[in-house]
């Protein structure tokens, strides 16, 4: 065949390198809905769900029974399974209707209702719903912090600077995972240095995960994951009775915590019992809310290139964000791995989180250049910093960042990398040269750094484990080797499990570690003129971007 | 691949457009595959294979390979023969002085698991477990399912080189040297090009899954 010019234009563009896949739902490729999904339907007895969603209580599976026992508000069961899906989805979107009203409506519907009501709402309207669900009143961003070096040096100073830009949260993982208790400490000082106040976690594998929060090298954890078939639940070797008894060691400590699902994990893993990604996410969300816990991390995440092949699957990824809120969990919205080849389809894709605001927009955006990103890359990376600050300015958008200065940028990053070697040298672990602290103050990422030597790291990173060092150990170091304010600092977050005020829903804290959650700063969004505006300073400050034409220099 | 002709079209739309080159041009749609529930319509038997057996040399280095390996799946998912990453993964392994057994998986498709589980049956307590897809674990009996000596999740950018590294690391931590992990690779653009058929050769590897057999000697063809 003789080949347009155009057709092969339009072959060529980046878009065409995403993958795409016709819906199958037997293979659970179908975003919304599958005709394999339940019918809505609950029967209360004796104070018993004895049968949900078709099914009955004697062939309940295991997430079934959880969701059944402890997700469901059987007084409500009855009259709001009564009212009609398009009802429910009518009260979200009317400015009328507040956030209480509505959740206190779907605290008793099933998860096949409400996938009934999710398919009732278009983009718009599911935009129009997170601006009023959402839990805390302003939105937030969250940061990953990793490199392909596992440089805890670079960790510091790339913390610190995404401190700096704004970034409320911060979360590491490694390529190397004994790397963890370096990575947590490097991660846990930078931070402190950027902007006292920003929570720091390790993903990590659990057990250590859990480790590493109750020696205080950590302020929260995330990577508590849920699955939406009992199947892939057991290949991870876990139930939801096993994750609410995780999540319960994490509260005896006083550490924040929150879960992590997303819609595609079940395809990937070729178990997905013929159901919609919708309808098993939103399993994945109640088992959640009745492990009891605050919160969650989803929309897709690291399996977006499943719903993201399919027809609707972004709007699929914004539902279960919605349903989260709805469900009063804090929203961390995902956006946090690379998606498309298209620069015009990843933008888009965030803009449905951006523009009404969720509790963390990103979950992380990688304030690395994207080759260093360990989490495989996320939507947005260091080198979009600048796009992202004009188009909170454009938009008169909170993205939860703003911008800085360079003389800031390396002010910060000089200073955490020299907090961190001080750190080392008076703890006795690997040593970090002063030529090592130079290059990463001024790096991009780890091509402009000096090697580690592993070897050395990863004996230092046992010995941290072996010999119990813990978050007092490293105020100590901090406080003996000049860095008394950094030391304040660790110290005070280290209080905050003393106090346990963050561990509501939503809570993050400013810089002078006061706690901004859902339950001291609730979303009051009730239409224009009402709810989270951006105005005063910080509208000021998001105005501020660099490259400002000066008129007298014409 | 096994696997019946309406699939065989959409796979390679999908993934001639993921790797960016060009499919033939042609405007007619892609088939359906709603009503299908397995790509591969056969399901191999694995009855009468040998059941694995727990090693007792300290030299051994177990390998476990996914249920689909050599058989559903020749290929990884970016195009290395199956049989030229096991004898490079064993050379690795033998340069090093250890020995190597391969063992096929039939109870687990997580490579965690299949890694550990290698582990376990090695008589040195250090194995190495890879999914058919290419996906790879070095592993040893005494960690967390979850944990790991060293994990190469990103499957496209492994090579031939990369994969008999791996065959001598795992070789130098039974020797109880100080071993360098390999280098990490990272590359972002390989989830949005590669997950639909990562998880298309999952379901492929999954559906052999034949639990009641556990774990099997597998020599290779």
């Amino acid at each position: 065949m003789k080949r347009s010019k155009r057709i092969e234009t339009l072959d060529k563009r980046p878009v065409n390198l995403d993958g795409f896949i016709n819906e199958w739902p037997e293979m659970g490729f179908a975003a919304m809905s599958s005709p394999y999904d339940p019918t809505p339907s609950v029967t209360v007895r004796e104070g018993q769900i004895v049968e949900l969603d078709g099914k009955k209580r004697e062939e309940f599976d295991f997430i079934d029974q959880f969701i059944a026992d402890y997700a469901i508000n059987i007084d409500k069961a009855a009259e709001s399974m009564a009212m009609p899906s398009l009802e429910i989805a009518r009260m979200i979107v009317d400015i009328h209707v507040s956030r209480r009203e509505i959740l206190d409506i779907v605290s008793g519907i099933t998860p096949a209702k409400m996938t009934e009501v999710m398919n009732h709402l278009n983009v718009v309207e599911l935009m129009m719903g997170m601006q009023k669900i959402r839990a805390r009143k302003a939105p937030g961003n969250q940061a990953h912090i990793t490199n392909l070096k596992d440089d805890p040096v670079q960790i510091a100073a790339d913390a610190a600077e995404g401190a700096l830009r704004g970034f409320a949260e911060e979360e590491t993982t490694m390529g190397v995972a004994r790397y963890a208790p370096l990575s947590a400490m490097a991660l846990l000082i930078g931070s402190q240095v950027g902007r006292p106040g920003v929570l720091t976690q390790c993903s990590a594998e659990e057990a250590t995960e859990l480790e590493l929060g109750i020696r205080g090298l950590t302020t929260y954890a995330e990577t508590l994951s849920v699955y939406g078939t009992e199947k892939v639940f057991i290949d991870g070797d876990d139930t939801p009775y096993s994750k609410a008894f995780l999540n319960s060691a994490y509260a005896s400590r006083g550490l924040k915590v929150r879960f992590t699902s997303g819609s595609g994990s079940e395809v990937l893993m070729g178990n997905s019992e013929k159901c919609s990604m919708l309808y098993l996410e939103c399993r994945c969300l109640y088992a959640t809310k009745g492990a009891g816990s605050q919160g969650i991390q989803n929309g897709s995440v690291s399996c977006i290139g499943v719903p993201g092949s399919v027809p609707g699957g972004i709007r699929e990824v914004m539902s279960e964000n919605l349903v989260a809120a709805l469900l009063g969990l804090e929203c961390a919205s995902s956006n946090d791995q690379s998606f498309s080849n298209s620069d015009m389809r990843r933008t888009a894709r965030t803009m449905l989180q951006f523009l009404p605001g969720t509790d963390f927009i990103f979950s992380g955006y990688a304030a690395e250049p994207n080759y260093d990103n360990m989490f495989a890359g996320s939507n947005f990376d260091a080198e979009d910093f600048d796009d992202y600050n004009v188009l909170q300015r454009d938009m008169q958008v909170d993205g939860g960042l703003r911008p800085v200065t360079e003389e800031e940028v390396i002010r910060v990053r000089n200073k955490a990398a020299k907090a961190v070697q001080a750190v080392f040298r008076q703890l006795g672990l690997s040593p970090v040269t002063d030529e090592q602290v130079e290059a990463v103050t001024y790096a991009h990422g780890s091509k402009d750094t000096l090697p580690r030597d592993v070897t050395a790291d990863l004996l230092a990173a046992e010995d941290v484990l072996k010999r119990g060092i813990t978050g007092v150990d490293v105020v100590k170091a901090l406080a003996e080797s000049g860095f008394r304010d950094v030391a304040e600092s660790v110290l005070n977050m280290l209080k905050q499990r003393v106090a346990g005020d963050y561990m509501q829903t939503s809570a993050i804290l400013d810089k002078d570690f006061h706690v901004l959650s859902g339950v001291n700063t609730p979303n009051d969004y009730m239409g224009p003129g009402t709810g989270y505006r951006v105005e005063g300073k910080r509208w000021e400050e998001i105005k501020q971007i660099p490259h400002i034409i000066n008129p007298k220099e014409l | 691949m096994q696997i019946n002709e309406e699939l065989v079209t959409q796979i390679t739309h999908a993934i001639l457009a993921q790797m960016g080159q060009d499919a033939e041009p042609s405007s007619k749609p892609v088939p359906s595959m709603a009503g299908h529930s397995r790509i591969n319509d056969e399901k191999t038997s694995y009855a009468g294979y040998p059941k694995a057996k727990q090693g007792t040399d300290p030299k051994e280095v177990v390998i476990g390979v996914g249920a689909a390996f050599q058989r559903e799946i020749k290929k990884t998912i970016c195009g290395i023969p199956l049989d030229d990453v096991l004898k490079n993964i064993k050379a690795g392994i033998e340069e090093e002085g250890m020995v190597a057994r391969v063992v096929k998986v039939l109870d687990t498709s997580d490579v965690c698991f299949m890694a550990l589980e290698a582990a376990k049956l090695s008589g040195s307590g250090f194995g190495i477990g890879i999914q058919s897809k290419g996906t790879t674990v070095i592993h040893q009996k005494d960690l967390y399912p979850l944990s790991n000596l060293e994990l190469f999740p990103q499957a496209p950018l492994m090579t031939l080189e990369t994969y008999r590294k791996i065959g001598q690391n795992a070789a130098k931590y039974v020797k109880g040297e100080q071993v360098v992990p390999i280098p990490c690779e990272n590359d972002p653009m390989c989830r949005p090009k590669f997950q639909v058929k990562a998880a298309l050769m999952h379901i492929a590897e999954t559906e052999q899954l034949d639990p009641e057999l556990g774990i099997i000697e597998w020599e290779e063809e």
